[in-house]
């Protein structure tokens, strides 16, 4: 869909170069909005095959934008068609998790009752669980895109030879490791608070502050369905694309691809979130409205709720590359930082104490009089560029593999 | 009033009095020789052509000598005892006319009679015969007396009406909307639907002028003795239309009998500004109260405050479906080829049926017959070809007309590698064939082809186009008594041809088409009706949608959604009966009847729940061609006028219409992937009732044209959504379809100038449309069941269309339109769900984008007129949306990384200049 708006803008710039001044223009705006009366429920619920706490994460809609409103002090639980209760206890606020490790039943029908705070209660319709398919295989192939841009493409394989999965939805955990471009064995520290002085030191060999992980989970709704396949295949689908240039790439690179089979109103709903909040073309425009999920309110009133009550069966497959196996011989992408160094005169001000005293920097070299010896300058550079904690921890992941 | 005659005149007979200059002398001798024989000898001698009909010169015996004498003498002389009358069309050409009715005796005593009879016209009598013979000269027509009534010695009046009924020579079908005018006065009328008029005269000697579109021009002197009748019979012009047309229909804004009828004919578009160089009679019907669309560049019309399916478009009485390019930025009509429109937005003659809000019957020109001509222009964007050749001279001829864009080429010619690929192209062509294949039948074809193509994502195609042929068989069966075959047939289509990298690429194809028959009779009864009659019929087969996947790696399953097939039928009758001269009504009635046909699977749902899967409880199938489902009704179309003064009259109208097809969008506005389906076992026809009253009344001796209409409209089983549908290739689409009510309101008022330098007219429209969608369920329920405002209710609409002329040559044109935002469906919050923001939406409707306003301007330069002049050219140069005034088209809303973005998008939102120049051959 974006590319969509990307290439009426190449149209109107077309027109333009034709001579007849079309001039289309998308731009952002403030909208007015006028104050809801009631903030909306909503549930982000999902139950899977996999035997585990789960979690229900419970919200309210806001009107200020960027703000989550957690919904607190509720009760949650997932009744199963054989009259067994899964309860949930709120462990951070929004976030509910249940007692004890369960896992979905393709036998068993579930449902999700919730009663929050204020006395209201919640009931979603019985879900069952879908066919569940295994993902085949996750990998990450050098790829140049449509409109140009280099990079690395994450794919997913998976088969259903019952075929009966068809709606399928898939969610990712991307891995990375970063070497702290800057990074010497040396460190300034603050040698007296009084007095000012800082001094170039070794680091602490039991801090590792050069190669650290990271760890990022995907936020956008990714969606295929094989039904206007002539079989239940998925194959070379594109989960995830990593631009040449970023960074998170330049070393050693990770991801676990989850894939999840929904039932057909589940994927649905998730198709209609994606279909309105992605761009439009410019020249019509889909009807947008509230997308009704499969949770209601148990009174007759009519108050909405926002999402769903998603019951799938999961599978999940974990890949790695190297920067250097695709890119042979190639430079690393740009780091995040341009790490400009910045010289400090040891005595003169601006001083590099209150720097170091903060922690924002970090020493890479130093200047001395090259006649005396005499130490005159410190080269820092953001600490971002000699410290990797501040991207990552430094702990190695379970999983990763060198 | 003369002035305007006689400017009248000049720009009516302009190319007569030209050619005439350019007449060379000749010398000539003839003694004791039949005229026809002198004829004969002129044609030789001056190298041109008469035509006329023997048996009118007699065998009466003339002589004369010439030497160096203009032809134009020698022919007065000719002619000088006889009826005969005569005009030349060009240098070569002269026509010869004669009067019908009146004997030479006749002829001879009318001016003694009339200035006996005269009491209270003297005016015209004290002019000087010669007057008439001067005019005689110019005019194209010649003058006849008519002598009406029995004089009465004992009562003498002041006035006396004269009545009667104008009709088409050839077809014998009468002309509606002439107007007859009393020369030197203010005095005239126009005729009705049934080509009659009346009008009061002065006892005595009158002198009355006939004037439409089309039709040749008539003046009559008639003495009135007493009440009386003079009934004409008038041919079509031999005029090009676009010099005539300002001046006629004086009367016609009160005098129709029909309410909320629009004409637009392109001459009277010329001069309006023009985005990127295209002259677009539908845009320009955007303009006049009660026709808007979504916004600047979308697609389709909404008449009324009916949906953009619900327009019957007809070109030469065949349906076009999508007639836009690009998105709808331009029409897809040739401008060149195009004669006029006229909508009927509220009362909807009964011959027409099958959508609910309106009728655009849009109609080719006849091709000249005489000599090839043509039209070229270019413009920015596109460049235009119409040649109009004859077949057989003076009887048949073919008018051919192309547009095309050059967009494609300039994309394909630009080294940027993205783009290479990417497409955006029309064109259109269209050809009509006219005949006039004997004194009573006229035969006509077209023949029209659109297409667009253009590529959002490069791994994607889109095309659609239309297609149409029609053919008309005009033939005049009596006096009373003529009969109009139609046969038509269209198909609309659109293709999605994806050819991305993996191994879904696939070509999705939907098609509509549609074939009618309708034979139409018309039969004048007395004096005071007219009565149209006839039936047609009409079947559709729609090809919902087929996947076909492309190269032997695809693995996408060949797809085809089933055929719909359906045939509606309408029987009509309708009379227009004029009660006395104030009262006039025009009542029609329509049975329509539709059937879905097979071969097709239907779903049967539960009855009283939500349609879906879990509600299926039965697939029936039918064989090809057996009955489905039949839907039919009454549908009444009624009219009325009663004129309160002679210039201001009262109309009320009561308007039902059926609609058996539907457009399926689930856009807000009209995109091209949208589709058509026919009413089945699960879908209703649409329906709506429509009232509407209307004050007409003509000022100024009818150089402004004022009206005040409104309406109100309630329709029922109106298509919509659910929130979210998926509609292209559902092969369950009664599941994603609400079907709900909608209202209509709305206060209309228009001011028309159609004279003097400065014209032009003002619109002012106040209106609401609603829609109400409420189930039990709550799936099935838009904003809680309750009405709200549709996506194209704009309640303010003001426009503004100016035009300036500082001399023959130059003028300025100016448009203004304002708009009341449309309304659009906001977030009111924002909620989290899987780590993204995403909106949380409001109502339907709720808020209204940005008011619209847009100032264009234009000025217009005429070629000079010398007759030698190989081209005639005209230049036009634009500036569209001058105050560079930033209308958001639409507005949005995107996830963008997990946060929510605002975003709105105009179409043209700086001032657009262009110079389009067109020349005449």
């Amino acid at each position: 869909m974006k590319q969509q708006a990307l290439t009426f803008h190449y149209y109107i710039l077309l027109f333009l170069l034709a001579g007849s001044f079309f001039s289309g223009c998308t731009e952002p705006f403030a909208p007015d909005l006028l104050p809801q009366a009631e903030s909306i429920l909503v549930v982000d619920a999902t139950l899977t095959n996999e035997s585990r706490n789960h979690e229900v994460l419970l919200s309210r809609s806001s009107q200020e934008q960027g703000k989550l409103q957690e919904e607190k002090n509720a009760t949650v639980r997932i009744l199963d068609d054989n009259q067994q209760t899964f309860t949930f206890i709120e462990t951070e606020p929004g976030r509910y998790i249940s007692n004890l490790p369960f896992k979905a039943d393709t036998s068993r029908s579930y449902r999700l009752q919730i009663v929050t705070s204020n006395g209201k209660s919640y009931t979603s319709k019985a879900e069952s669980l879908p066919q569940t398919s295994q993902i085949e295989n996750v990998s990450a192939q050098k790829t140049v895109t449509d409109n140009g841009s280099e990079g690395v493409q994450i794919t997913v394989d998976s088969f259903d030879p019952t075929g009966n999965s068809t709606y399928y939805r898939y969610e990712y955990e991307e891995t990375y490791k970063i070497i702290a471009p800057k990074w010497v064995p040396d460190q300034l520290v603050v040698l007296s608070e009084e007095s000012m002085a800082v001094g170039v030191v070794n680091r602490d060999p039991n801090k590792e502050e050069r190669t650290c992980y990271a760890t990022d989970n995907s936020i956008s709704i990714i969606l295929t369905k094989t039904s206007g396949a002539g079989e239940d295949r998925v194959s070379d689908f594109d989960v995830r694309f990593l631009n040449k240039d970023n960074f998170i790439i330049s070393h050693r690179y990770s991801i676990l691809v989850k894939q999840y089979v929904l039932a057909q109103q589940a994927y649905s709903f998730y198709e209609k979130l994606q279909d309105f909040s992605g761009s439009e073309s410019l020249f019509s425009q889909s009807q947008p409205g509230f997308i009704n999920g499969n949770i209601f309110v148990d009174d007759d009133s009519e108050e909405r709720v926002v999402g769903i009550f998603e019951v799938s069966s999961v599978s999940e497959k974990r890949a790695f590359f190297n920067y250097a196996e695709l890119f042979p011989d190639e430079d690393l992408p740009p780091f995040i930082d341009e790490c400009r160094p910045t010289n400090f005169d040891i005595d003169g001000t601006p001083s590099v104490f209150e720097f170091v005293k903060s922690n924002r920097v970090s020493y890479t070299n130093n200047v001395t009089n090259p006649a005396t010896g005499a130490l005159e300058e410190y080269i820092v550079v953001p600490r971002i560029c000699g410290d990797c904690t501040v991207l990552g921890s430094a702990m190695v992941p379970d999983f990763w593999e060198e | 009033m003369k002035s305007i005659l006689s400017i009248l005149g000049i720009l009516f007979f302009v190319p007569f009095t030209t050619a005439q200059i350019e007449k060379p002398k000749i010398s000539i001798s003839y003694t004791n020789a039949q005229r026809h024989e002198v004829l004969l000898q002129l044609e030789q001698v001056a190298d041109i052509n008469f035509y006329y009909d023997r048996q009118w010169l007699g065998d009466e015996l003339i002589s004369g000598t010439y030497n160096n004498t203009h032809l134009s003498e020698i022919l007065e002389d000719i002619f000088a005892a006889t009826l005969i009358n005569f005009f030349f069309l060009d240098v070569q050409t002269v026509i010869l006319t004669q009067n019908l009715v009146i004997k030479d005796e006749l002829h001879q005593s009318f001016y003694k009679d009339s200035i006996d009879a005269i009491h209270t016209n003297s005016m015209e009598i004290a002019k000087n015969p010669a007057f008439y013979l001067m005019e005689k000269v110019d005019s194209n027509s010649k003058i006849e007396t008519v002598r009406i009534g029995k004089e009465q010695k004992s009562t003498r009046q002041e006035k006396y009406t004269l009545s009667g009924i104008v009709r088409n020579n050839l077809t014998g079908e009468p002309i509606q909307n002439l107007a007859i005018i009393q020369k030197g006065s203010s005095n005239g009328v126009s005729t009705d639907i049934n080509g009659l008029y009346q009008i009061e005269l002065s006892a005595g000697l009158n002198s009355i002028q006939t004037k439409a579109i089309g039709i040749e021009t008539v003046e009559k002197r008639v003495i009135m003795y007493n009440d009386g009748r003079l009934d004409f019979r008038l041919n079509d012009n031999v005029e090009q239309l676009d010099e005539v047309v300002v001046e006629s229909n004086r009367l016609k804004n009160v005098e129709t009998v029909v309410t909320g009828v629009v004409e637009l004919d392109v001459a009277d578009i010329k001069n309006i500004p023009l985005v990127l160089g295209e002259r677009d009679i539908l845009k320009t019907a955007l303009t006049l109260p009660g026709i808007t669309n979504a916004g600047e560049g979308a697609a389709g019309y909404n008449v009324r405050g009916g949906g953009t399916d619900q327009n019957l478009i007809l070109l030469d009485d065949a349906v076009i479906y999508n007639p836009s390019h690009f998105f709808g930025i331009f029409s897809a009509l040739n401008p060149f080829t195009t004669g006029g429109v006229t909508i009927y937005k509220g009362s909807i003659p009964a011959e027409y049926g099958g959508r609910l809000s309106s009728v655009f019957d849009i109609n080719t020109k006849d091709a000249n017959t005489k000599k090839f001509s043509g039209e070229a222009s270019l413009g920015p964007v596109t460049s235009n070809l119409t040649l109009e050749i004859p077949i057989v001279k003076e009887k048949s001829g073919v008018i051919l007309g192309g547009r095309s864009t050059y967009s494609n080429w300039i994309l394909n010619s630009l080294d940027e590698e993205s783009l290479k690929n990417s497409k955006a192209s029309f064109f259109d062509i269209v050809a009509k064939y006219n005949d006039r294949v004997n004194e009573t039948s006229t035969i006509a074809a077209t023949g029209y082809y659109s297409r667009d193509a253009f590529s959002i994502t490069s791994d994607s195609i889109y095309s659609y186009s239309n297609r149409l042929f029609s053919l008309k068989w005009n033939r005049k069966l009596n006096d009373k008594n003529s009969m109009n075959t139609v046969l038509a047939n269209s198909q609309y289509g659109f293709n999605i041809d994806f050819e991305g990298n993996s191994d879904k690429n696939f070509n999705l194809g939907y098609r509509i088409n549609e074939t009618e028959f309708k034979l139409k009779f018309l039969k004048l009864h007395k004096d005071n009706h007219t009565i149209n009659y006839g039936l047609s019929s009409k079947l559709y087969v729609v090809n919902p949608g087929e996947v076909v996947p492309q190269g032997s790696a695809s693995i996408v399953a060949p797809l085809e959604i089933q055929l719909e097939k359906g045939w509606e039928s309408a029987l009509f009758l309708s009379d227009n009966i004029k009660l006395n001269d104030k009262l006039s009504v025009d009542l029609g009635l329509r049975y329509s009847f539709f059937a879905a046909l097979g071969k097709s699977s239907q779903k049967i749902y539960e009855t009283g729940v939500p349609k879906n899967e879990g509600t299926l409880t039965e697939i029936k199938e039918f064989d090809n061609n057996e009955i489905i489902k039949t839907y039919g009704g009454l549908e009444v179309r009624a009219s009325t006028r009663y004129f309160l003064t002679p210039s201001l009259s009262l109309k009320v109208g009561y308007n039902n219409t059926f609609q058996y097809i539907h457009t399926i969008s689930s856009n807000t506005t009209v995109s091209p992937t949208d589709t058509w389906k026919l009413s089945d076992i699960n879908i209703a026809p649409q329906r709506a009732n429509q009232v509407s009253l209307g004050f007409f009344k003509n000022l100024g001796d009818n150089a402004y044209e004022l009206s005040l209409e409104s309406y109100y409209k309630k329709s029922n089983s109106i298509l919509d959504y659910k929130v979210g549908a998926q509609l292209l290739l559902n092969e369950s689409i009664e599941t994603e379809v609400l079907q709900g009510e909608g209202k209509a309101y709305g206060v209309e008022f228009l001011l028309k100038k159609t004279e003097g330098r400065l014209n032009g007219w003002l619109g002012y429209t106040y209106s609401r449309t609603f829609t109400k969608l409420d189930s039990d369920f709550i799936e099935e329920r838009i904003n809680n069941g309750e009405y709200f405002p549709s996506n194209f209710d704009k309640p303010h609409d003001i426009s503004l269309v100016t035009n300036y002329k500082f001399t023959e040559r130059f003028s300025l044109s100016a448009n203004f339109v304002y708009q009341t935002g449309r309304p659009v469906t906001f977030p009111v919050g924002s909620y989290f769900l899987d780590g993204s923001e995403y909106a949380l939406y409001s109502d339907r409707n709720k808020f209204r984008i940005p008011d619209f306003y847009r100032l264009d301007i234009s000025f217009n330069i005429e070629g000079n007129h010398k007759i030698k002049k190989f081209a005639h050219s005209f230049w036009n140069i634009s500036v569209y949306n001058v105050l560079g005034r930033n209308n958001p088209y639409s507005v949005f809303f995107v996830t963008e990384d997990g946060s929510l973005k605002a975003f709105q998008s105009s179409i043209f939102a700086i001032p657009v200049p262009t110079i389009t120049y067109n020349f005449k051959f």
